[in-house]
């Protein structure tokens, strides 16, 4: 446990306890009483059983004989033995309560508490910049907000109770025990350290051997996942042999190592089994040589037989769950991690609340690791309206300008302004508000296709929407769907195609009807036919908002206000098509490459291209 | 109104974990449950040992309490002349064995659960292979990974533990009860008269326990895929600045956790109390009664102690067999998920005729030119005689296809989405069958020949490339698994590969990560399309094989094409026409028919489908814009 460097910060995550911390302590207390009652039980019957046998109402409890003094001598002792009956069972239900309150309340409070600790895990991934997930795993991610949770929740709800419970067991029963004889009270408690020892060893020992199963289990998960996705190529190439090897060396390796680990926890339930009984028998035993010695009644042998038996089997429990502690708190970190990383800087929302979509590149330099630029002394000025198409190989910077604009990478020298005011300088739910960004590979939430679009504008009425599904041509393929607009994305069944699923971020991105419009390589998946389509009828919005393509084909961006070239993050050109096509240069290669196929006479040239020109 | 929305998105989300509320009202199907049963039946020698030690191990558990009446009578007896000695020796022994035998219970269960899980998976997972990609239209990936992790792992924990329990549990119950009723039968009916009530609050509660925890478990897993979707989305949702709306929305899934979880503990928080309670009732009732005899001399304290221990202890099996019938009740829709993955049968598969013939060409000595199943090895000619297909109950996809194409032909296959022809292509592969019409490979339906053989004849290339996690290497070699070092590199250059794969840090040993995680779009086509070439196959597939590789690299491609092209039948499918222009035909398929047939030239002056498609991309428009000073294709640099 090492203590954290923030204290402000870890201040946050027992902040989250607040409301529950008494009634947690509640709990507590509560399993404690509940103890208390579950071991009076056996000495009510200990002493009732000494009263029987000895026929002797001085070995009874107290205020169990005071009850039974009216009775004669006949009655008195069958009176007792009712008495002691009901106290038992009496005393064994107010256990019950205990028990029960301490099973509410340690639930409602760790609940609480993860569900807190959920709530502000998701906020908090919504609210960390963009660069935090480059170097972040997805699944990694996720395990921390979900089995990490877990296992805290789990610490929290049963294991600090179970080891309060255990510790709590020891120290009402040792008193018991020990008033009555020191020995034989050390007898009934001899084994017991060891037993703890021994399984807090044997699970942190063994702790490695249960990653390996896991491990090899997850292994042995990804060459199916893998096979299952890729199953197209599988059949492709008729590799059925193949992958039912590779899946076998996995699938063997993991039922080799269950087995090791089922062996192990073989040996450890024989073993600490031995040592159980070992103790209940060494009571016994040792206890009916100081019962015939007349050191004990046999009530007393019967109340250490049954007190130790019942507290032996948590004492075992103890060493696995202090082994799972550990556990819970590597993984209280690994939830820190992310709860204490830095979120994105609030600025200041600017008086207007729409801009007009003018846009000014100064200077800018920006990457994403600090000594490799992606884009270089960046100046361009767009007018409010204007259309610019923007192209370049990959890896020229493009997508990069779409992120510094949207402002979700920092901007190493240089400035952007949007109606001339710095993106740095106003907060960025105002700038994003302004964009709509359609990317290559867009993302869409398993929702329906209505919801997916009116993540845009929650309140667009259906008129809209179904407006801005025609303008990005998937109104049609829409009205194909069996559900029509209430098809769920990603549901069985129905999965969009590549294309698809691009008109459907445009027709989100439109709906949005944002002063500035950008298309990063979104139609890259669409056929010529619709592209057209959608780029007529883009034309038609001319005028109405700032509008930035970038693609590969020309035919997305010749019809451009202007169109800007971009190669290893430096703007080389800048000018309407014609002019670029006319001058030597970058862009105009690019034409004769996509122009060269597709001219007229094309087909008499290709042998000699072929060839080796 | 809140509950049953969260039923519905439940219902929707497959969490695998078979939470089937209706299959849980069902009782036992024990047809079910006996051919699980025989999964475990492969190990007969740990089974027959799990069984003895098992009933062996029940045996000795009523021993223990004996031991304490004989030990307590004794010494009321003899007093200080009690053998000790042999009472301790007899316990030490006792525990000595019962420890042997939980090591050996443990072991053997684990080995059949390790074991069947094991079987089982292997078993679905050929199946897997075999089954047609119509099998997989109908169910994700994310179903059948369930199907083979969490179902199978959650069946073979039955089959092992459920075994071990209930044999234990049961012997265990009658040696208690039977070591009873020898002992004194009247109150060994006082005690008992508890168990009935305990079995019937531990079936009720159990139950309840079980149907809660699945549905915490589905909520879970939703909780986990929106945690995903909030990670793999975070662009989309800062660019339409959801932040607040999702964690609403998000905010009420975790309610919906926060009740169903308190709902479960509070089943078991009142579960355990009154078992307990119900145990100190059996428990006081022998003591009362047991005491009354005691004072009238018709039992020895011994005797009474010995039933108190009994009773405590007759009670745990009776939750355990409790658990475990609910349990196996709550996993039968899990059993017949799986079992049905395991016998379904392929719709594609090679008929009775060709397994014949494929036998009896194995056994004949190896044949030069012929294939597995005796016919040629070499496809020279493919020929569509009237194909259509249909979905089930659908409309057709495709209608009256006809196609003949020769060797070293390559035809491109183009037209608007949707339009018919990636199916038409898997129809050639033999993924789908033609459901109207046939395909005739040199003349022969490929219906009466090997599948195995004509798909380890084709190559592939598809739009969304699938790369294996491993390296460059091994993914290129997938196409052909004993291809050189040498040949791999050959393969990747022809692809225009082999630049950028040197490019990279460990070169051809890169690994490209899960999925190719590590490759830009553009870079898993142009290995994916490595591999197919590396194949040699007699047929070349292309579906839109370079639509994400920037236009220079695929103008390097195309220079290689026309090698890789000779020999051979190919098809490709492609948006861009600059990918059609090594094509010898061109079809355009249009409403699930062939529109148009003819070459570039042709079918422009057609002015017909092809020549629309090829104006919209209005690329030549481009060409005619500026002077062409140079022919074109002259100017490289």
């Amino acid at each position: 446990m090492q203590p954290t460097t923030h204290p402000s910060k870890s201040h946050g995550l027992w902040r989250l306890t607040r409301g529950q911390r008494l009634r947690y302590g509640a709990a507590v207390v509560a399993i404690a009483l509940a103890n208390v009652c579950m071991l009076g039980a056996p000495v009510i019957a200990g002493h009732a059983l000494d009263v029987v046998t000895r026929r002797d109402i001085a070995f009874a409890i107290a205020p169990l004989a005071w009850l039974v003094n009216g009775f004669d001598e006949a009655d008195r002792f069958l009176a007792y033995l009712a008495v002691s009956a009901v106290a038992a069972v009496l005393v064994t239900g107010v256990g019950a309560v205990f028990l029960y309150l301490r099973g509410r309340w340690a639930a409602v409070a760790s609940e609480s508490l993860a569900r807190r600790v959920r709530d502000a895990l998701y906020l908090r991934l919504h609210n960390l910049p963009a660069a935090f997930f480059d170097n972040a795993d997805t699944g990694d991610l996720v395990q921390r907000c979900s089995s990490d949770v877990e296992t805290v929740r789990m610490f929290l709800s049963s294991q600090v109770v179970e080891i309060g419970r255990t510790v709590l067991l020891l120290a009402v029963m040792a008193p018991l025990l020990f008033a009555r004889d020191v020995f034989l009270a050390s007898v009934g408690v001899c084994l017991m350290p060891f037993l703890a020892l021994g399984a807090f060893l044997f699970f942190s020992r063994v702790r490695r051997r249960f990653q390996a199963a896991d491990e090899a289990e997850g292994a042995m998960t990804a060459v199916l996942q893998e096979n299952l996705t890729g199953i197209r190529v599988v059949r492709a190439f008729a590799r059925q042999e193949h992958e039912q090897e590779r899946f076998g060396v996995r699938n063997r390796a993991y039922r080799d190592k269950l087995y090791g680990v089922n062996r192990l926890e073989a040996a450890y339930w024989g073993l600490s089994d031995l040592f159980c009984l070992s103790q209940i028998g060494l009571v016994l035993i040792v206890g009916s040589v100081f019962m015939a010695r007349g050191g004990i009644t046999v009530g007393e042998l019967f109340v250490f037989v049954s007190l130790v038996s019942q507290v032996i089997w948590p004492v075992r429990r103890l060493g696995e769950v202090l082994t799972d502690s550990g556990k819970a708190v590597v993984a209280l970190g690994r939830i820190r991690h992310i709860l204490e990383a830095e979120e994105e800087s609030r600025e200041p929302a600017p008086s207007i609340a729409r801009a007009s979509g003018a846009i000014a590149f100064d200077a800018v330099r920006a990457g994403y690791k600090p000594d490799r630029a992606a884009v270089v002394d960046f100046s361009v000025r767009i007018p409010a309206g204007q259309t610019v198409g923007i192209v370049g190989p990959p890896g020229s910077g493009k997508s990069t300008l779409v992120r510094l604009l949207m402002r979700l990478y920092p901007i190493h020298q240089g400035r952007i302004l949007v109606d001339g005011l710095d993106v740095r300088e106003v907060d960025r739910r105002w700038l994003r508000d302004q964009m709509g960004v359609v990317m290559q590979d867009p993302f869409l939430y398993s929702r329906t296709i209505a919801d997916n679009l009116r993540v845009a504008r929650p309140d667009a009425p259906d008129e809209e929407i179904v407006a801005a599904a025609r303008e990005a041509d998937i109104a049609e393929a829409i009205g194909g769907f069996p559900s029509g607009y209430q098809t769920r994305v990603g549901e069985r069944g129905v999965t969009l195609s590549g294309g698809q699923r691009q008109r459907l971020a445009l027709a989100r991105a439109l709906l949005k009807n944002p002063p500035i419009l950008v298309l990063d390589d979104s139609l890259s998946a669409v056929d010529t036919v619709t592209e057209r389509r959608i780029l007529d009828a883009l034309a038609r919005r001319r005028g109405r908002q700032t509008t930035l393509v970038i693609a590969h084909r020309l035919s997305s961006v010749q019809h451009a206000d202007r169109i800007l070239v971009m190669e290893r993050g430096r703007l080389v050109q800048d000018g309407v098509h014609e002019e670029l096509a006319g001058a030597p240069g970058p862009y105009r290669r690019l034409c004769e490459i996509q122009g060269l196929v597709d001219a007229p006479e094309a087909p008499r040239h290709v042998p000699a291209t072929g060839g080796g020109a | 109104m809140a509950e049953a929305g969260a039923e519905e998105l439940g219902a929707d989300v497959d969490t695998g974990d078979g939470f089937d509320a209706a299959a849980a009202a069902d009782g036992l199907q024990l047809d079910l449950w006996k051919r699980l049963l025989g999964y475990a039946f492969v190990y007969k020698k740990e089974l027959a040992a799990l069984l003895g030690v098992a009933f062996a191990t029940a045996l000795l558990e009523p021993v223990y309490p004996l031991i304490a009446k004989w030990v307590v009578d004794d010494v009321e007896a003899n007093g200080m002349g009690a053998s000790f000695a042999w009472w301790g020796g007899l316990y030490l022994v006792c525990n000595l064995v019962m420890a042997t035998a939980v090591v050996g219970l443990i072991a053997f269960s684990g080995k059949i659960q390790a074991f069947t899980s094991h079987d089982i998976r292997r078993q679905a997972f050929a199946n897997l292979q075999r089954l047609s990609f119509s099998y997989y239209d109908q169910r994700s990936s994310g179903w059948l990974l369930a199907r083979l992790t969490a179902d199978c792992n959650r069946l073979t924990d039955i089959l092992a533990w459920a075994l071990l329990d209930v044999v234990w549990s049961a012997t265990t119950m009658l040696g208690f009860a039977v070591a009873m009723f020898v002992m004194n039968w009247r109150l060994a009916l006082v005690a008992l008269i508890v168990m009935p009530i305990v079995a019937w609050v531990s079936a009720k509660f159990r139950k309840r326990i079980l149907t809660t925890a699945r549905l915490v478990r589905s909520t879970n897993s939703r909780i986990t895929g929106a945690y995903n979707e909030s990670i793999m989305g975070v662009l989309t949702s800062k660019a339409f600045v959801r932040e607040q709306a999702n964690a609403r929305d998000f905010g009420q899934l975790t309610r919906t956790m926060y009740r169903v979880s308190v709902r479960n503990l509070l089943l078991a928080a009142v579960y355990l109390p009154l078992v307990l309670l119900l145990a100190a009732l059996a428990t006081n009732m022998a003591l009362a009664a047991g005491g009354s005899m005691l004072l009238v001399g018709t039992v020895g304290v011994g005797t009474l102690i010995a039933f108190m221990m009994f009773v405590r202890h007759f009670f745990e099996p009776v939750e355990t067999i409790g658990q475990w019938f609910a349990e196996m009740q709550m996993a039968q829709a899990a059993a017949e998920r799986v079992l049905s993955l395991i016998d379904a049968t392929p719709e594609i598969r090679d008929s009775d005729a060709v397994l014949a013939a494929i036998a009896a060409e194995q056994d004949r000595p190896s044949g030069v030119r012929t294939a597995i199943d005796g016919g040629p090895e070499r496809i020279t000619e493919i020929e569509l005689c009237g194909v259509g297909f249909a979905y089930q109950n659908a409309n057709p996809v495709l209608r009256d296809i006809n196609l003949r194409v020769g060797m070293d032909e390559t035809v491109a296959i183009v037209g608007p989405t949707g339009g018919g022809k990636s199916t038409l292509v898997n129809i050639i592969c033999r993924f789908y069958e033609p459901t109207a019409g046939r395909v005739l490979i040199d003349g022969v339906d490929y219906r009466s020949r090997s599948l195995h053989w004509l798909q380890s004849n084709l190559g592939m290339v598809l739009q969304n490339a699938h790369v294996f996690s491993g390296s460059v290497r091994e993914n290129i070699r997938y196409g052909r698994l004993e291809a050189s070092d040498e040949e791999v590199e050959w393969c990747a250059k022809l692809a225009g590969a082999h630049d950028f794969i040197v490019e990279m840090e460990r070169g051809y040993d890169t690994e490209v990560g899960e999925g190719g995680g590590r490759l830009s779009a553009g870079q898993k086509q142009l290995v994916s399309f490595a591999r197919a070439i590396l194949a040699e196959p007699q047929i070349l597939v292309m579906d839109e094989a370079t639509s994400s590789v920037d236009t220079e690299t695929e103008r390097k491609i195309q220079q290689g094409l026309k090698f890789v092209l000779q020999g051979r039948i190919s098809f490709v499918i492609a948006h861009r026409l600059s990918t059609i222009r090594n094509a010898t035909r061109i079809v355009v398929v249009d409403g699930g028919r062939i529109v148009e047939t003819g070459d570039h030239a042709t079918l422009l002056a057609a002015d017909g489908h092809y020549a629309t498609l090829h104006r919209q991309q209005s690329l030549n428009e481009a060409t005619r814009a500026w002077p062409a000073d140079r022919p074109p294709g002259g100017d490289t640099g």
